[in-house]
């Protein structure tokens, strides 16, 4: 283990030792100093990572400090609202996935199942859930979900929201099933009343120049986030420890701020470079196999992307990235930010998934799909059969593998390696 | 030359000794040497060393007259001395081919998981389905409940097909059927009856594994379980089809593995 390495495992033992909201804030605010955090970052093989980590840090220790209101969010809002109102967003779900990172899952989903969350909910939810009750995530003073997907934070954020005493600061934002003009208009204007609200009980008035100037930075991001994807449609080797599947709280968290520029331009650059040398035949690629990641990944120690590495497989893309909706229009911010949340393909029928699928198997050359069916998430698992059939149409080998991104106890390794050592073999007889 | 086919399963571990001619993934001109079944215990390690130490004992073969030998199963991460390992799913595959070359959908239950494999017209795996994390389905099901009920096992098939009612048994998992067996038993309720239950139980498990992976004809039942008539009949009355059964079902697994190697 390297010295860098033995320093991480001992800020987890660390922190796994004393779980409190405050001694959380203390290390984010060493750690998240700018000499320790550009330390911290240079630690990272890759530009990719270490951008990656600063961002998170950086942004998750602005919800800790009490300088801004943080606002918790569930996954696929538009954030470009939370930062034009100058709320810091904090996702609980995400930030549970780091909590299985730092080892602590076992406490918070212990504490979850002993304030009556039901087992069979998303262990994503309930170690948030078991977070917030241990008070170690920090206090919102605003609660946004979201009914489209991950739709438990309808009712966990609620229940935080009693938990803290504010009920009237938490908002239900109901998004239509269906996309056209009528959906747009109904939550434009859900969107433009709940920010007009916030900026009033902030006592503030709506700055439309900040929305604005969010609007043309969350462009930016996704031009660059495009630029990505587009380059990684021929991109077969990645920097070392690279995993698409870890941007998901930039993703959506970050959009419409100069980190998402920053961060996705150094992406950007960094895969550029291997493309160029891919292409000058510098790298052989010609026995790598092309996957597409459904879903997300155990976030606890697990051999999946040690046992692809081995095998020659890459994760050519993963839905996650997909970047589903239009350009905004700054002209229109609430009608656009409108459509960036209906246009995202969990949204509406299950044959907007599976489009989506089609057209990242084309043009990604995919040479199988791992859906990873997570524990509980009734919105990616219900689709499950008809994203196999379709597949299975066009000949391309999917692998449903059924495991818990969070809870290593509800997963079992031998059965998961097995299944998946088994799927890289029918992907192999193939060539 | 001869090659080794080693399957460590999570009950039992089997070993086969092949001579061949060549090695192509094709080669139907092999024949068996030797092969062992024994228990596995609690040590995956040492029972790979055993189960082939017996086979070359069966065989007279030196250790060093192995050309390769192939790991699979459960265990076969833990075979220090195979020079590959490749899973049950292309093994068991493999296995049933050689046996019966046109089939289409392979069961295998074994004692710890059961999958259904289907194959194309080459007989290359292009799908499986593995049961998930509970032990109804398998092997260990059945002996517990034998068990519990103080009848032999290989006494199944006989009752089987002599009992004409049966008994629902409303507990998939394991534990809670063991207790809903013992709680039928204490209110006098016919033992026969209630083996006719358990063996629907386990086969509906896995009828709704083929279905989901899609059932086409001929289908091919590997593994220990095989080896229970009262499962395969019942398997074949609710999928309506006959059921290929390898003469020794329960060394499939190695039988592929040697074959791959």
């Amino acid at each position: 283990m390297s010295i860098i390495e033995k320093i991480k495992e001992n800020l987890k033992v660390r922190i796994q030792n004393n779980l409190q909201r405050d001694y959380i804030r203390k290390i984010l605010n060493i750690i998240g100093s700018k000499p320790l955090l550009l330390a911290y970052g240079a630690t990272f093989s890759s530009q990719s990572d270490k951008y990656l980590n600063i961002v998170s840090i950086k942004n998750i220790k602005k919800s800790y400090n009490k300088k801004s209101p943080t606002a918790y969010g569930s996954l696929f809002l538009p954030y470009e609202l939370f930062h034009s109102l100058e709320i810091v967003p904090f996702l609980p779900e995400v930030i549970a996935g780091f909590t299985g990172g730092l080892g602590i899952t076992d406490r918070t989903l212990k504490e979850a199942s002993s304030k009556w969350y039901t087992p069979d909910l998303c262990t994503f939810h309930r170690c948030a859930s078991g977070a917030v009750e241990l008070d170690l995530f920090p206090i919102p003073q605003f609660l946004i979900c979201a009914t489209l997907a991950c739709d438990a934070a309808q009712k966990t954020f609620y229940i935080d929201a009693k938990k803290y005493g504010i009920e009237d600061n938490f908002y239900l934002v109901d998004v239509p099933y269906e996309k056209n003009s009528k959906s747009i208009s109904y939550l434009a204007e859900q969107f433009k009343m709940i920010s007009k609200d916030i900026s009033t009980k902030l006592q503030k008035n709506l700055d439309f120049a900040r929305l604005e100037n969010t609007i043309k930075l969350s462009n930016e991001f996704r031009y660059w986030a495009l630029k990505v994807n587009d380059l990684r449609k021929e991109l077969s080797v990645y920097p070392k420890n690279f995993n698409g599947l870890n941007f998901i709280f930039p993703f959506h968290g970050l959009a419409g701020t100069k980190d998402a520029v920053i961060l996705y331009k150094n992406i950007y650059r960094e895969l550029k470079k291997l493309l160029d040398k891919q292409k000058n035949k510098k790298i052989k690629t010609d026995r790598i196999k092309r996957l597409l990641w459904l879903h997300l990944k155990p976030y606890y120690k697990n051999e999946i992307f040690t046992l692809l590495e081995k095998n020659n497989y890459i994760l050519a893309f993963e839905e996650i990235n997909y970047v589903y909706w239009p350009e905004l229009d700054s002209e229109n911010p609430f009608e656009s930010l409108a459509l960036k949340t209906l246009s995202h393909p969990l949204n509406g029928s299950a044959q907007n998934r599976v489009d989506m699928i089609m057209e990242i198997v084309k043009d990604y050359r995919i040479d199988g799909v791992v859906m990873f069916s997570h524990w509980g998430c009734r919105h990616s698992n219900g689709s499950g059969r008809i994203i196999k059939d379709s597949l299975k149409k066009i000949d391309i080998p999917t692998l449903i593998l059924d495991g818990d991104c969070l809870n290593k106890n509800n997963s079992s390794s031998g059965q998961i390696t097995t299944r998946l050592q088994g799927f890289m073999e029918i992907i192999n007889s193939r060539f | 030359m001869y090659t080794c086919g080693i399957d460590i399963g999570s009950v039992s571990s089997e070993a086969v000794i092949l001579q061949r001619d060549d090695l192509k993934k094709d080669d139907k001109n092999f024949s068996i040497i030797a092969y062992i079944i024994s228990s596995t215990g609690g040590d995956s390690k040492e029972a790979a060393e055993k189960v082939l130490g017996n086979a070359l004992n069966k065989a007279g073969l030196k250790r060093e007259q192995i050309y390769t030998v192939t790991a699979t199963g459960y265990g076969r991460i833990n075979v220090p001395f195979a020079d590959k390992n490749i899973t049950e799913i292309s093994c068991h595959a493999r296995g049933v081919i050689s046996y019966f070359p046109d089939i289409k959908t392979v069961i295998d239950i074994g004692g710890q998981d059961s999958k259904v494999i289907k194959l194309d017209s080459r007989g290359n795996p292009i799908d499986f389905l593995m049961n998930d994390k509970c032990a109804a389905g398998t092997g260990r099901f059945l002996e517990v409940m034998a068990k519990a009920l103080e009848i032999d096992l290989s006494h199944f098939g006989e009752i089987f097909t002599k009992t004409s009612e049966k008994v629902d048994i409303s507990s998939t998992c394991t534990v809670f059927a063991e207790s809903e067996i013992v709680s039928l038993v204490g209110h006098g309720v016919d033992k026969n009856k209630i083996i006719k239950g358990l063996v629907y139980s386990i086969s509906n498990r896995i009828i709704s594994m083929v279905e989901r992976i899609g059932l086409e004809e001929p289908v091919c039942i590997t593994g220990g379980v095989a080896k229970n008539f009262a499962v395969v009949r019942a398997l074949e009355e609710l999928l309506s089809v006959k059921i290929y059964v390898p003469e020794e079902p329960q060394i499939t697994g190695a039988l592929g593995a040697a074959l791959l190697a």
